[in-house]
């Protein structure tokens, strides 16, 4: 049974993060209709803008948390920028070409984005600066780490943010009509450029954020981070209906359960077997996703 | 895609992009390798090694200690009056990209090789090296099966996962005192080789195995497997895969709490664990090939190393230092550079004195002497803790050796 909490515990923890990276593939496929390759790339840069923050204020040991702080805003605000540029540079140009064009696209931003971080950075990974490595909350059966708990509400806090932001916003009102129609939203006066390229900034700042967290909870990071936890949490994505936010949020979390309880029950040599399995299973079976799809799918 | 590196993520993209490189790099290399062989140019000794992706530090060392012992060969006068030239080659410890990396050197008129890292990526470079003939002395490649397999013209200055395998059941079941012993690999050559070396061998020593399995490397969360692993109960956990895996199965490890010891195999010695694991890594013990710091013979390497790198060895450093020198001296020895006379002389090698000690090949290649110690982390270093005497029976302190 302990065993049992324990997985329990460790997958709300990835599927923490896996969510706030499967928020972007939502929102981006909400509103350019584009599978963007290049995110779990924009998550690994956001991981090292924030290992740049720690080293240069030096954390080390301890809940440094004023530093954690500051290098997952440092983190989110460079992958935000990021995110936006590679969006006005590659992507906004082929708007109107077919949407192939943009997914090829994609996979060049994505290597792109790899081989530059390292060649710049170098092929060894970095070791994180160990600034999580607070006590623990609950130990003796199951073990719960300051480091999880702060990472968890870091989750929710922003996932929260998101929520607000586009529920109650103009803003977010724009992009929900956007991604209802775009040429019905430009109609409507919304400067579609504009709004496409404040998704990206959301977007890859919450992968920039999940990036650091990352960091922070594994230590290890290297420039090819980025390919399968991208791969993931577009699954997650996609089971929770892409377009759809608050069933990826779900869905992210439900992958991170899954990811761990099948590395615990079975072995972590099948947990891609399982996850991608589940993936077939979900684009077969039920393509909408579990939750459904909120956004009107154009023909 | 599972032939590639280890920890390979799947990625259909650099399949295509190593490929295509590849392509390129045949009539490239062709073009560079048709005016050295022969003549009295340098004579060319080839270096693979994985120079980039995740075991690309190890690789780094072993590249800068081939340079330093060619160096010093060079300073001293050369080999017959001419130069000796290492030709580096990334393997990424990859089968397939071992296999290219073999052909290019070949392609670039290599008379001998002295290399290597990963045992994955040295099993199809094995047979491209011996169908010319062209001798490989591997600095860390430890698989038996490499040896066993009779395949080409190869030697190693490391020791085998068997004797190190033997060399850890030993220690589990004697210093340590342990009892039930759980084994963790990483599915690549090396490490499941070491695995069950060490399974046969801590059996036979009176251990009982309790676990056996491997983990996927690259993964980052190992917290499930630890927490699999802690129900069976094991008094230690001996992981045999490689340094990445190995820095955060101690973080993890004591983030879940657990209590059983946990120790490693070679391929965890290198100090980047020592940086992701932080204050877990205390405690840690590993077998592994003496390191340079451990032997005295090898201060004059570390110096001229140090000056060179800026930086310490790496732990295969002296190995390959001393696999580029013993293929000079049976260069010397033959008086050619034909393989087949190189293979021959370095049969006929006889207590070359290297610095990880006295140097004899087996019928096999294999050194006849080859030694495991254990090491143990320390104040944030690893320390030499424990080795077996001259007879295998008593395990005395390693650093008095």
């Amino acid at each position: 049974m302990s065993e049992f909490v324990q997985y329990l515990v460790n997958g709300l923890t990835i599927g923490a993060f896996l969510a706030l990276i499967a928020l972007g593939y939502s929102m981006i496929y909400g509103v350019v209709r584009l599978i963007n390759f290049a995110h779990g790339d924009v998550f690994m840069i956001g991981a090292f803008a924030g290992f740049g923050t720690l080293t240069a204020l030096g954390a080390t040991g301890g809940m440094a948390l004023p530093a954690i702080l500051a290098a997952v805003v440092v983190g989110a605000l460079t992958t935000g920028v990021v995110g936006a540029g590679i969006a006005r540079a590659a992507y906004v140009p082929l708007l109107s070409s077919p949407r192939l064009a943009l997914l090829i696209a994609a996979i060049g931003v994505s290597l792109a984005l790899e081989e530059g971080v390292k060649v710049l950075t170098g092929a060894r990974f970095k070791s994180y600066p160990h600034a999580l490595d607070g006590g623990r909350i609950l130990s003796g059966a199951v073990h719960v780490t300051w480091g999880q708990l702060v990472l968890v509400v870091l989750s929710v806090a922003l996932m929260a943010a998101l929520w607000a932001f586009v529920t109650r916003t103009v803003t977010g009102t724009a992009m929900r009509a956007l991604a209802m129609d775009r040429d019905a939203a430009r109609l409507q006066g919304i400067n579609v450029e504009r709004l496409i390229l404040t998704t990206f900034f959301i977007g890859s700042l919450l992968a920039g954020a999940a990036g650091v967290m990352y960091g922070l909870y594994y230590v290890q990071i290297s420039f090819g981070m980025g390919f399968l936890i991208g791969l993931r949490a577009f699954t997650a994505a996609v089971l929770g209906g892409i377009g759809n936010l608050p069933g990826t949020m779900v869905a992210g979390v439900c992958i991170g359960l899954v990811q761990s309880f099948s590395a615990g029950y079975v072995s972590s040599r099948w947990t891609d077997v399982i996850i991608f399995g589940l993936l077939i299973a979900v684009l077969a079976l039920r393509p909408t996703g579990l939750f459904g799809e909120r956004v009107v799918e154009r023909a | 895609m599972t032939p590639l590196t280890p920890r390979d993520r799947g990625r259909r993209f650099r399949m295509f992009t190593a490929a295509g490189a590849g392509l390129l790099l045949v009539p490239l290399a062709a073009a560079c390798g048709s005016g050295g062989s022969g003549g009295s140019g340098a004579i060319k000794i080839g270096v693979p090694a994985p120079l980039s992706g995740d075991s690309a530090s190890a690789g780094q060392d072993i590249l800068a200690a081939a340079k330093v012992a060619a160096d010093e060969i060079n300073k001293a006068g050369g080999v017959d009056g001419r130069k000796i030239q290492i030709v580096e080659a990334d393997d990424q410890c990859s089968a397939q990209q071992g296999a290219q990396a073999a052909q290019k050197l070949l392609n670039s008129g290599v008379v001998a090789v002295a290399g290597g890292y990963c045992s994955g990526a040295a099993v199809p470079a094995i047979p491209i090296y011996g169908r010319r003939g062209v001798p490989f002395v591997m600095d860390a490649s430890t698989n038996p099966s490499l040896t066993d397999s009779g395949k080409g013209k190869v030697f190693r200055t490391c020791g085998r996962d068997d004797n190190q395998g033997l060399v850890a059941a030993k220690f589990m079941t004697g210093p340590l005192g342990a009892r039930r012993i759980a084994l963790l690999h990483d599915s690549t050559t090396y490490a499941k080789g070491l695995a069950d070396a060490a399974a046969n061998s801590a059996r036979r020593a009176g251990g009982q195995v309790v676990y056996e399995n491997a983990l996927q490397p690259g993964q980052s969360d190992y917290g499930p497997v630890l927490t699999k692993i802690a129900s069976t109960r094991p008094d230690v956990l001996y992981f045999t895969g490689y340094f990445a895996e190995a820095g955060l199965l101690m973080k993890q490890r004591k983030q879940l709490g657990l209590k059983f010891t946990l120790m490693g195999g070679d391929a965890t010695t290198d100090s980047t664990v020592l940086k992701t694991a932080g204050s877990a890594a205390g405690g840690y013990i590993a077998t592994t090939a003496p390191l340079a710091k451990d032997l005295p013979a090898a201060a004059t390497f570390v110096s001229a190393y140090k000056a060179a790198n800026n930086a310490d060895p790496g732990p295969f450093s002296v190995y390959e230092y001393d696999a580029v020198k013993v293929v000079a001296k049976a260069i010397d020895d033959a008086g050619s550079t034909r393989g087949a006379a190189i293979t021959e002389a370095l049969h006929k090698i006889k207590d070359f004195p290297g610095i990880t000690g006295p140097i004899t090949f087996d019928a096999k290649g294999d050194r006849t002497d080859p030694l495991y110690i254990t090491v143990q982390v320390q104040n944030g270093a690893f320390t030499a803790y424990k080795k077996l005497d001259e007879s295998g029976a008593t395990w005395v302190d390693a650093k008095t050796s």
